[in-house]
């Protein structure tokens, strides 16, 4: 016997041989996901991005954030960010359409991060304000490591794709193919595997800045 | 390793002796402790999302054949391999032979409880091939040359000064100022072209999603990703009990795992692994396997622990525990130590050699109280005691004792007589409400007080009130 068979054989044996009914079995997942107020924490404020923002500069997080009306404002704020902390105006762009339309004049850039990089600009898919998070998918605009290697990463999002929980990005996506990689970043890289104190910038990132774009369709003008 | 030569007694004598380990355990688990406090005052929602938490773990544990099923069939359209192996050789063997057919001379590690289980560390070192451990603590003890200490920070154990010394003494670049952060900055500098060169990525799971076939990791360091994007084959090693249905049900066991770990919300990285580089993707792996293991679970299953198969390896239960306080992790001699590990351990090794494991608690219950996924774990641990009786594995002293008892108990009478005979002797040996120097009590007076019997006991009481009536 295989140990494929021998494992599912023990496992049926382990159970009693009762057999799952496909479709009871979803039922039940289903039901388990029912009523998720209840199970998860409130947002910090009612507006999104607010709420966004809020979670995203708490300690714990430790990340920086602003707001710009519109993406072709992204360079200057980008500039205004490595100029207060004296930082070369070299940046690698992620190779994203929306970041590479916009006018990088002044700026040193390139698309390939270096193991060594100090300063990668990216765009995230969706912000999540139940954590402060953000949402990248593996693709060709999306190198996963642009995401790990630098040191101060800056990183825009829509204020229209910025979403209130964690399982509102599940639903987004249900049914699609899954892409080969879902980052879900939440501030910058930390440990605290020596004596347990936190010391942020561990493997990845040091620094997390995050640029929302825009207005949220629910958002006051 | 010569710890694990020496009796469970030796090892936890030798533990206490060592005043360093003290501060390291207490610096490490004090802090995780106050900080899942913190994340539980700030989280009302909590019962209701553990008690979910249990309910989705039972879910798919008592649909197990189907969601292995669906998960396996999913990960395989995903471009993935699956592999099943039901013991811990036949999984370490898996990987290494996949190693080899990828040709590896280097191979990262993300750090994975299963993989110390199946003894991957050990197996790829008996092959040659040179092992990268990339998360901090793993490196602190790949530098160290011992095991890890605790299932979230595997090199508790050691103090500041320690990791210090040793990072002089191996990084190539070391750190020049005596901080945390310096110590982080040269572990980052010493691994970076590491992660870059490897031939072959391996990784554990926290969760298998059925519906997708994707694998999950959360990391708070960034290494789960830059271990498994540059190389050019990704493997992952997970137990059959870490599938859930959907990515919204992991959503929902994250929230209680984090917090229950570190007293964070969410991980720094949550990060969803499915298949191979695909189409146009501008990194990734050109190969994606899991290897799925049994090794005990389906035994556990047989076997009366099914509640066991929940546990999501936070570690909370050990940063809880007094006992583990107090020796920290080693002593425990298996992968898993803690309340946790004193229920997996005899599965692993057999009850013979690790009766000594349930008998180290003092059922005070605080491990079940903090558990995430509500698993009873001083029934479980009762449940070993009683079985290593049964089976004969209680040495002689202890059986002898119980028995001597057992006479006692049966019989009320004598049981009286003998204990208010015991009582008139302590008072003899009572010096300023405790008793000193009194013969056969000294294993227990030489650490803590006994206290003196009070002036009346309360069967004399209990018959004066009966008697005024």
């Amino acid at each position: 016997m295989s140990a494929r068979d021998s494992i599912l054989d023990a496992v049926r044996t382990g159970l009693g041989h009762v057999r799952t009914d496909p479709a009871a079995a979803r039922r039940e997942a289903a039901a388990l996901l029912q009523d998720l107020d209840a199970i998860r924490p409130a947002l910090l404020a009612e507006d999104l991005v607010e709420a966004f923002v809020a979670r995203l500069v708490t300690p714990k997080v430790a990340a920086t954030a602003e707001r710009i009306a519109d993406a072709a404002g992204l360079p200057a704020a980008v500039a205004r960010y490595l100029e207060a902390r004296g930082l070369p105006a070299v940046v690698a762009l992620q190779p994203a359409a929306v970041l590479q339309a916009l006018d990088w004049s002044g700026f040193e850039r390139h698309d390939r991060v270096a193991p060594d990089e100090t300063i990668a600009v990216g765009a995230a898919r969706w912000g999540i304000a139940e954590t402060g998070s953000l949402v990248f998918h593996s693709d060709a605009e999306t190198p996963i490591l642009a995401n790990f290697l630098p040191l101060h990463h800056l990183v825009m999002v829509r204020a229209d794709a910025i979403l209130a929980y964690l399982d509102d990005y599940a639903a987004a996506t249900a049914g699609q193919r899954p892409p080969r990689n879902v980052n879900i970043i939440t501030g910058a890289s930390g440990t605290t595997d020596i004596e347990g104190s936190l010391v942020l910038g561990a493997h990845g990132p040091r620094y997390l800045h995050v640029v929302i774009v825009g207005r949220h369709p629910g958002e006051a003008a | 390793m010569e710890q694990a030569t020496l009796s469970f007694k030796a090892r936890a004598e030798r533990a206490l002796a060592d005043p360093t380990l003290k501060i390291a355990i207490d610096r490490t688990t004090g802090t995780a402790e106050r900080k899942r406090a913190l994340a539980m005052s700030q989280f009302p929602q909590f019962e209701a999302a553990r008690d979910r938490a249990r309910r989705i773990k039972d879910h798919v544990i008592a649909n197990l054949e189907h969601y292995l099923l669906e998960f396996e069939r999913n990960a395989i359209a995903s471009g993935a391999k699956v592999y099943w192996a039901a013991t811990a050789e036949e999984a370490s063997q898996i990987v290494v032979r996949l190693c080899k057919e990828a040709g590896a001379k280097r191979v990262t590690r993300v750090k994975s409880m299963l993989g110390e289980e199946i003894g991957l560390p050990h197996a790829l070192d008996e092959a040659g091939i040179d092992r990268v451990e990339t998360d901090l603590a793993e490196h602190i003890v790949q530098l160290g040359g011992d095991r890890p200490s605790h299932i979230v920070w595997p090199s508790m154990h050691r103090t500041r000064e320690q990791v210090s010394e040793m990072f002089k003494r191996r990084h190539r670049a070391p750190h020049q100022e005596e901080t945390i952060e310096a110590m982080v900055d040269s572990a980052r500098r010493e691994l970076r072209d590491k992660f870059l060169s490897a031939d072959v990525a391996i990784s554990g799971a926290n969760f298998l999603i059925a519906d997708s076939g994707a694998t999950c990791t959360v990391t708070n360091e960034g290494n789960a990703e830059l271990t498994t994007t540059p190389p050019r084959v990704h493997i992952v090693t997970a137990g059959i009990e870490k599938l859930v249905p959907s990515m919204g049900h992991a959503i929902a066991m994250l929230r209680v795992l984090v917090r229950s770990a570190t007293g964070a919300d969410v991980t720094q990285y949550t990060t969803f692994h499915c298949g191979p580089k695909q189409a146009g993707d501008r990194d990734g792996p050109e190969e994606f396997h899991i290897v799925l293991v049994d090794n005990g679970r389906t035994r556990m299953l047989r076997e009366g622990m099914r509640e066991m198969l929940r546990c999501i390896r936070c570690g909370a239960c050990m940063n809880h525990c007094v006992v583990f306080r107090q020796l920290g992790g080693h002593v425990y001699g298996g992968t898993y130590p803690g309340p946790m590990g004193a229920v997996l351990t005899p599965v692993f090794d057999g009850l013979e050699k690790s009766r000594d494991l349930p008998h180290a608690c003092t059922m005070n219950g605080k491990c079940q109280e903090v558990c995430p996924v509500a698993i009873p774990l001083p029934t479980l641990l009762r449940g070993w005691r009683d079985r290593s009786w049964r089976e004969g594995l209680e040495p002689g002293v202890v059986r002898f004792g119980l028995g001597v008892h057992t006479f006692f108990a049966l019989r009320p009478r004598l049981y009286r007589l003998a204990t208010a005979m015991a009582i008139r002797v302590m008072r003899l040996f009572s010096r300023g409400g405790v008793v000193r120097g009194m013969p056969g009590l000294g294993a227990w007076t030489a650490h803590r007080e006994f206290p003196a019997p009070a002036r009346r006991s309360f069967m004399e009481m209990y018959k004066d009130q009966e008697g005024g009536r």
